[in-house]
């Protein structure tokens, strides 16, 4: 009778996975949320204890600030470069996402680590700025926010550029030339005709970065040097030395909301800029 | 002008890219006890100082136990998962695929929370079986990505004619689509294998007293800069080259195409 069945064979297929997910990911996921406002009976005190500890908020807003310096730094490197790489023959097009690719690939402790043999005190810019008496002492690029930045902008690059060089490609050249048939100069076709066509990707792919960067914990904890630490050190923090579960439970809540809510609007933007 | 300005900067940004992995192998090499780059000197002490650990050696074992275990039981149970998915047509499809890619999606740091509070409950927290267990659930996001593909490219109608001349689905199962599907398989595990094998976060916070390569890492960066670091450094983006290649040469063979996979 029904066009679809309710339990089919296929579903079946799916049911040992689902039960194991709903089991150890679904339902701890669950019980934090729940436990953020029932320890010990129905209360939203562990909410408003992270609004008047001023040291919640200030994390909060460190990683909020953090996540939107590292978006539009991202945004800036990013689109030249694949606007660059769209110019290119196919075959170097292929070498450079190879290159754009390649980090993903390693840890990203290795990566992270890298950073402090470039940046240190003693590390290479720092001996270069010395040896060309650009600087009198050693530049502090790590163990504050600027250090933090530069490790969360260098992991989270590839996720802006890879979707961004996609969508650009698929842009068709026959637009920009009639266009510039129109008599538009070159700058007007990229202002009026390529920037605009490109935009949703870049959205989207901005939205991306500033959801990642709001769950970082490993650039923070290295690069940061315990001095700027971001909502998951505060959560590492709150569960490995405090022990205090409820204050982590509902600040995990609100990580997970905010992640979840600009993930709604990643998805909407990619829907819009699909169907326009 | 305006190119060569275009061309110059976007090789700069490709260098900041893929500086840390070029500054860390040469590193690796160093005889220096400090982070010297260039390296004064050639020397293997770093892996000796790594090989010679039996600390490192005991996350090493734990890593590649935990590795092999969950990717395993990920792709298993994924793929198993993903051909339901494909193939069927109930209701809440989107949803329950959705359920399956969300630890993707999700910051790794809630899963730890979440995780450590529910293990710390049943009595998984700090063991081995808690460890396979989370590093299950970060694996099986890639599994169905990756085989959800390939089922997808395979024809739907040769699987028919297998079971219209009367193989039963196992049968089906085993010698039909296993061996038209081998490739994606064998890149499936190894992508959960990697996610496992370089998972810090998760780890860091149910693993108790157990250590793993990148807890052990993660750890002695946060106290102190260890040269030795560098040699697992090196070892790990030899292990992944490797794996990448492996990966990429079985899509190919089976026909996937990167790009069908973000």
């Amino acid at each position: 009778m029904a066009s679809i069945r309710r339990f089919p064979a296929e579903f079946g297929y799916v049911l040992p996975l689902l039960l194991l997910m709903l089991a150890v990911f679904i339902l701890p996921i669950v019980l934090m949320l729940a436990r953020s406002v029932t320890q010990p009976e129905w209360t939203i005190e562990h909410y408003q204890n992270l609004i008047e500890t001023s040291v919640y908020l200030r994390v909060l807003g460190r990683t909020l600030r953090i996540a939107v310096i590292t978006t539009i730094a991202c945004a800036v490197l990013g689109y030249p470069l694949a606007y660059w790489m769209r110019g290119l023959s196919s075959q170097r097009q292929v070498l450079a996402t190879a290159l754009v690719v390649l980090p993903f690939w390693i840890s990203i402790l290795v990566r992270t680590y890298a950073w402090i043999v470039v940046l240190g005190n003693a590390g290479v810019v720092n001996r270069v700025l010395l040896d060309l008496g650009l600087v009198g002492a050693p530049v502090a690029f790590l163990y504050n926010e600027l250090g933090v930045i530069i490790g969360t902008t260098n992991v989270l690059l590839p996720f802006l550029v890879l979707p961004l060089f996609a969508a650009m490609v698929r842009i068709d050249d026959r637009l920009l030339h009639a266009a510039e048939s129109l008599g538009a100069s070159r700058s007007t076709v990229f202002r009026r005709v390529f920037f605009p066509l490109s935009l949703p990707a870049l959205a989207a792919g901005s939205i991306l970065v500033f959801i990642l960067t709001f769950g970082f914990f490993i650039t923070p904890a290295i690069l940061g040097g315990g001095r700027v630490p971001m909502v998951a050190n505060a959560l590492d923090l709150l569960i490995n030395q405090f022990a205090r579960w409820e204050t982590a439970a509902a600040l995990s809540t609100v990580l997970l909301v905010v992640t979840l809510a600009c993930f709604a609007v990643s998805r909407w933007v990619g829907a819009r800029g699909a169907t326009s | 002008m305006s190119r060569i300005l275009l061309a110059t900067s976007s090789v700069l940004v490709l260098a900041f890219l893929c500086l840390p992995a070029l500054i860390v192998i040469p590193m690796s090499f160093s005889s220096a006890s400090s982070l010297e780059f260039p390296p004064p000197g050639f020397s293997l002490r770093w892996y000796e100082s790594f090989l010679g650990d039996p600390r490192w050696l005991l996350a090493l074992q734990n890593s590649a136990v935990i590795a092999l275990l969950s990717s395993t039981i990920a792709l298993l149970v994924g793929s198993v998962a993903a051909y339901g998915l494909v193939r069927g047509t109930f209701r809440g499809r989107p949803l329950i695929e959705g359920v399956f890619i969300a630890p993707l999606v999700v910051p790794s740091v809630i899963i730890a929370v979440a995780l450590y509070i529910f293990f710390a409950q049943i009595g998984l927290l700090g063991t081995m079986t808690g460890l396979v267990i989370g590093h299950t659930v970060l694996g099986v996001p890639y599994v169905i990505l990756v085989m959800s593909v390939a089922i997808r490219s395979f024809d739907h109608r040769i699987e028919q004619v297998a079971l219209s001349l009367g193989a039963p689905t196992a049968t089906m199962f085993r010698r039909v689509l296993l061996p038209n599907l081998l490739p994606s398989v064998f890149a499936a595990w190894i992508f959960a294998l990697i996610a496992s094998f370089d998972e810090v976060i998760v780890t860091h916070f149910i693993a108790g007293r157990h250590d793993t390569v990148p807890k052990r890492m993660f750890n002695e960066l946060v106290l102190q800069v260890n040269p030795t670091i560098t040699a697992i450094a090196t070892l790990l983006i030899a292990l992944s080259v490797v794996a990448i290649g492996i990966i990429v040469l079985l899509l190919r063979r089976g026909g996937v195409r990167m790009q069908s996979l973000t």
